[in-house]
C-alpha cells in the first residue's frame, strides 16, 4: 500500500472522509475510506469496475444513504439534510440522466435556476457556454436529438453554470471528439489553477495521468494507492497509470484473456 | 415554454407550501418543467420532424398539446352515466357511496397504472437530487404534479354529476360534492404513495417492483369486489326504500365515509354511524395526508433502491423454456423471438405495470358477472344455464397485453432488428405473440376454465374448449389488426392517446365470438361443428395472419 499524501496546501480541506464504509445488501462497496482533498487540486479517482468509485461520489451529493463513518464536504455532512453545500458542487455523473425532452435552453435555464441563478442569467450563461463549444444553433433544439457528444457537452455547461468549488466529473470526456477534448482539458486545468477542486473518475489512464495533480486508486472499497503520478512511478516500478494500476489491482493476465477470448469467438 | 395557468393558481397558495418547508419557488419551476415535458410526449417520429421544424429556427409551442387530455372525453362520458345515480332520488347514503366508488375505482386505476411512473421516477433523483433542492420540495412538485392530473381526471369524470346534484339537490349539495371530492382525491393519492412506501420500506431492488406489480393485481381485484360488495350493502330492487343498517364491516368500506356526511348535513340525520362515517371521511385524507408530508423524504431516499441491481435470477428456467419454445416454434427464429418475448414480459417493468392490473380484471370479471346474474339461484343453480359464455370476459385482457408487447422502456435497443440478419419478419411475430399466449393468456384461461368446470360441473367441458380455441383466434386477430410493430420497439410514452378507441372493434369482436358460440349451444352438436371451424380458422390465421395486410 502506497499512502503518501502529496499536498501540503495550507489551506483547510474541502472534503473529508473518515473510515468511510457503505453496504449493500450483503457486499461492502466500500471498506473504509480515509481521505482529504485540498482545493485547487486535479484528483484521478480511479480503479476497477465496481471498486466503489461512484458510490462514494454519490455519498458524497447526498445520492446514496446509509453508510457509516464521517462524511464532510465543505464542513456539512450530506446525512445532516441540508442542501446549501450542493450550490457549490457541479456534477456529470456517468450515466447521463437529462431531461432530454426538452431544448437544450430550458434544461440549461431549469438546471442553472435549481442552483439559484436568475433565470436570465442562466440562461445568459448557457448560451454563452454552448456557443464555445461550437452549438449556439441548437440552443432551441430538444437534447433528445443530441448526438452522444453534444449531450455530454450539456452535461458538462450544466455542471459549471453556478461556478461550483468543487466538480464531480465522472467520464467527463466520453462521446467527445479530439478537438473537444482538448478544450476540456484545458478548462479542468485553469479551473483547477483558480483553486477548484475537480474530483476526475475515469477509465482512460492516459487522460487521468496527464491531467491529474493527484491520483487515488480504488480497489475493493479500499484506497490502494494515494500519490502524483510521480510518486506512483517512483513507488511501482512501472512506466505508465495503466500499468501502475494493473500491478495495484493485482491484474496480470490480460494476454491470457484475451487470447481464450479470441479462440472462443472464432469456435462458429 | 409557457406560463401556466395552472401555476398561477398554485402561486395562490404560496404562504401555505412556505409553511410546509417547501422552497416555493424552486417547486413551481419544477412543476413548471415537468408539465412542459409532459407535453412533449408525443410519438418519437412526430417529435423528430417536429425538432427539424424547431432546428429550421421555427418558434416551437403553439402545437404542444398534452395527450393525457384527449383522452378526458371517455372519463366525461362514464361520469355522465353515473350522474343517473345522483339525480335518482334522495337516498343520498346509496347513491353517494355508490358515486363515490364508482370514481375511486376509476381514478385509483388511472392513478395506478398511468402515474406510477411519475411517483416511482428515479431519474428525478439524479438530476434534482444532486441540486441544492430540498428534499421536501422534489416531494412536494411530484405531488402536485400527480395532483395537476388528478385535478383534471377528477374534473371530467365529476362535471356531469356536479351539474345534475346542482340542478336536482341544490347548492348545498354541490358544495359538499366539490369539498368532499377533494378529499377523496387527497386519499387516494396519499394512500396509493404510502403503499408504494410501505413496499419500498420493506423490500429492494427486484423483488420490490415485481411486488408492486402484484399489488396492481391485487388491488384491482379488491376494488372490483368491494364495489359488489358495496351494491350488495343495500337492497338493489328499489332505490327509494332501501335501508341502510350499518355493520361493523362497512367501516372498512371507504366510499360509504363519503356517502354519510349527505345524510349527516343535509338531511339531518345525526345517528351514530352516519357522524362517525362523516368523521372519517373528513379526518382520515387530512390526517394521511400529515402523515405522507413527514414520510415523503423517505419515499424518496427509499427510491434509491430502485436503482439498485437485485439479486441475481437463478439459471434454471432456461432449459425448461428452450423445450417449450423447440415444441412451439417452426423455425430457429420463431424459437428465439419465443424465448426472447417470453424472458422480455417478465423482466419489462413497463409491460407489467401497463398489463398485470388487466390480469386483475380479467380474472375477477367473469365472476363478477356470474355472481351478479346468477344471485337468485345460487351458485347451486349454475349448471344447467348458460351462463358459463361469461368466460369470454376474460379474454379482455388480450387486446392490451398485445398492445403493449410492441412497447418497452428501452425502445431504442430496436435496432438490433435492424441490424440483425432478419429477412422476414413473420417468426417475429409469430414467436412473439406465441410466448404472449403461451405465458400470460392460456395460464389465465386455464385458472379460469377449471374454476368454470367446477361450478358448472363437466358437461361444459367441450364448451371450455370452444371457448378456449375462439380466444386462441382471437389473439391473433387482436394482433393482426393491433400490433404489426416489432416487439419491445416503440416508447412508452406514446401509448396513451387513441388507443381505447382502436380497442372498441375488439371488444366488439371478442362479443361476436361469444355471440355465435350462444348460437352454436342452440343448435344440436353446434358446439362441435363450431369447434372444428375455430381449429381450421387457427390453423389458418397463425399461418397466415402475420403476414397478411390488415386494416
Amino acid at each position: 500500500m502506497i499512502s503518501n499524501n502529496s499536498s501540503n496546501s495550507n489551506n483547510s480541506p474541502v472534503i473529508t472522509l473518515r473510515d468511510l464504509r457503505m453496504r449493500f445488501s450483503d457486499r461492502y462497496v466500500l471498506n473504509g475510506i480515509d481521505l482529504d482533498v485540498n482545493p485547487g487540486q486535479i484528483i484521478g479517482y480511479i480503479g476497477p469496475n465496481g471498486a466503489g468509485k461512484s458510490t462514494t461520489v454519490k455519498i458524497m451529493l447526498g445520492l446514496v444513504e446509509g453508510y457509516t463513518g464521517e462524511v464532510r464536504v465543505f464542513g456539512e455532512s450530506p446525512s445532516d439534510g441540508g442542501v446549501d453545500y450542493k450550490k457549490r458542487i457541479g456534477y456529470v455523473p456517468e450515466v447521463a440522466e437529462v431531461y432530454d425532452t426538452l431544448t437544450a435552453r430550458e434544461y440549461l435555464t431549469f438546471i442553472g435556476e435549481l442552483y439559484g441563478l436568475k433565470p436570465a442569467d442562466a440562461e445568459s450563461k448557457a448560451r454563452r457556454l454552448l456557443e464555445m463549444f461550437g452549438l449556439k444553433d441548437v440552443f432551441d433544439v430538444r437534447i433528445a436529438t443530441f448526438s452522444k457528444g453534444m449531450k455530454q457537452k450539456v452535461l458538462i455547461i450544466s455542471s459549471l453554470l453556478h461556478n461550483p468549488d468543487i466538480l464531480f466529473l465522472d467520464e467527463p470526456l466520453s462521446g467527445l471528439d479530439a478537438n473537444s477534448v482538448m478544450v476540456v482539458k484545458e478548462i479542468l486545468a485553469l479551473l483547477a489553477a483558480q483553486g477548484k477542486t475537480i474530483f476526475y473518475s475515469s477509465h482512460i489512464m492516459d487522460v487521468v495521468e496527464k491531467i491529474s495533480d493527484r491520483i487515488i486508486l480504488l480497489d475493493g472499497g479500499r484506497i490502494v494507492a494515494d500519490g502524483s503520478f510521480e510518486e506512483l512511478k517512483g513507488q511501482s516500478q512501472e512506466g505508465s497509470l495503466e500499468q501502475i494500476f494493473n500491478q495495484l489491482t493485482g491484474f496480470n493476465e490480460h494476454q491470457e484473456i484475451a487470447e481464450q477470448f479470441v479462440a472462443i469467438v472464432q469456435e462458429v | 415554454m409557457k406560463e401556466m395557468r395552472t401555476l398561477w393558481v398554485l402561486d395562490r397558495f404560496k404562504g401555505v407550501f412556505g409553511k410546509f418547508g417547501v422552497d416555493y419557488p424552486v417547486m413551481r419551476r419544477i412543476l413548471q418543467i415537468k408539465l412542459t415535458m409532459d407535453g412533449r410526449r408525443v410519438p418519437t417520429i412526430i417529435g423528430k420532424a417536429r425538432n427539424k421544424d424547431q432546428a429550421d429556427g421555427g418558434k416551437v409551442n403553439g402545437t404542444e398539446k398534452n395527450q393525457f387530455f384527449s383522452s378526458l372525453w371517455l372519463y366525461l362520458i362514464f361520469g355522465a352515466f353515473s350522474s343517473m345515480f345522483v339525480g335518482l332520488g334522495d337516498n343520498f347514503i346509496f347513491q353517494m357511496s355508490l358515486i363515490f366508488g364508482i370514481f375511486m375505482f376509476m381514478i385509483m386505476t388511472s392513478l395506478i397504472s398511468d402515474f406510477s411512473s411519475v411517483l416511482l421516477d428515479i431519474r428525478d433523483r439524479n438530476i434534482l437530487s444532486t441540486k441544492p433542492v430540498n428534499r421536501r420540495t422534489i416531494a412536494m412538485a411530484k405531488m402536485l404534479h400527480i395532483c395537476f392530473y388528478m385535478f383534471f381526471l377528477t374534473g371530467a369524470i365529476a362535471i356531469v354529476p356536479l351539474g345534475v346534484g346542482l340542478v336536482r339537490h341544490g347548492i348545498g349539495f354541490f358544495l359538499l360534492f366539490v369539498a368532499e371530492l377533494i378529499l377523496m382525491d387527497l386519499l387516494i393519492v396519499v394512500i396509493t404513495a404510502l403503499i408504494y412506501l410501505a413496499v419500498l420500506k420493506f423490500f429492494d431492488g427486484e423483488k420490490l417492483k415485481d411486488f408492486i406489480n402484484y399489488v396492481q393485481i391485487g388491488l384491482t381485484i379488491v376494488i372490483a369486489l368491494g364495489y359488489q360488495l358495496l351494491i350488495r350493502l343495500f337492497d338493489f330492487v328499489d332505490l327509494q326504500q332501501a335501508v341502510f343498517q350499518p355493520k361493523w364491516w362497512e367501516f372498512v368500506i371507504v366510499p360509504v365515509w363519503f356517502g354519510a356526511p349527505f345524510e349527516t348535513l343535509l338531511h339531518g340525520d345525526n345517528s351514530i354511524p352516519y357522524l362517525l362515517f362523516s368523521l372519517l371521511a373528513l379526518c382520515v385524507p387530512i390526517l394521511t395526508f400529515l402523515l405522507y408530508i413527514k414520510l415523503m423524504p423517505s419515499l424518496e431516499r427509499n427510491l434509491q433502491k430502485l436503482a439498485d441491481p437485485g439479486s441475481r435470477k437463478k439459471e434454471g428456467a432456461g432449459k425448461w423454456l428452450k423445450s417449450i419454445s423447440h415444441l412451439l416454434g417452426s423455425s430457429p427464429q420463431e424459437e428465439v423471438f419465443f424465448r426472447f418475448a417470453w424472458t422480455m414480459m417478465g423482466n419489462e417493468r413497463e409491460f407489467k405495470l401497463k398489463v398485470y392490473p388487466s390480469i386483475g380484471f380479467s380474472l375477477i370479471f367473469p365472476f363478477i358477472f356470474l355472481f351478479t346474474s346468477g344471485r337468485e339461484r345460487g351458485l347451486s343453480g349454475l349448471p344447467g344455464t348458460k351462463l358459463h359464455l361469461f368466460i369470454y370476459f376474460c379474454a379482455l385482457l388480450v387486446p392490451n397485453v398485445i398492445l403493449m408487447l410492441k412497447y418497452s422502456r428501452s425502445y431504442k435497443a430496436a435496432w438490433i432488428y435492424r441490424v440483425l440478419p432478419i429477412g422476414d419478419r413473420v417468426p417475429v411475430y409469430r414467436g412473439t405473440l406465441m410466448a404472449a399466449v403461451v405465458r400470460l393468456i392460456l395460464p389465465l384461461y386455464a385458472v379460469e376454465a377449471v374454476v368454470f368446470a367446477i361450478l358448472f360441473g363437466g358437461r361444459i367441458v367441450p364448451d371450455l374448449i370452444v371457448a378456449g380455441l375462439a380466444i386462441l383466434a382471437y389473439s391473433v386477430l387482436s394482433f393482426a389488426y393491433l400490433s404489426k410493430a416489432l416487439p419491445f420497439s416503440e416508447r412508452l410514452e406514446t401509448a396513451q392517446q387513441g388507443e381505447g378507441m382502436r380497442m372498441i372493434p375488439l371488444m366488439l369482436l371478442l362479443g361476436g365470438f361469444a355471440l355465435v358460440h350462444y348460437a352454436a349451444t342452440l343448435v344440436s352438436f353446434g358446439v362441435y361443428v363450431y369447434a372444428a371451424l375455430l381449429l381450421a380458422a387457427n390453423w389458418v390465421l397463425w399461418q397466415k395472419a402475420f403476414s397478411a395486410k390488415l386494416p
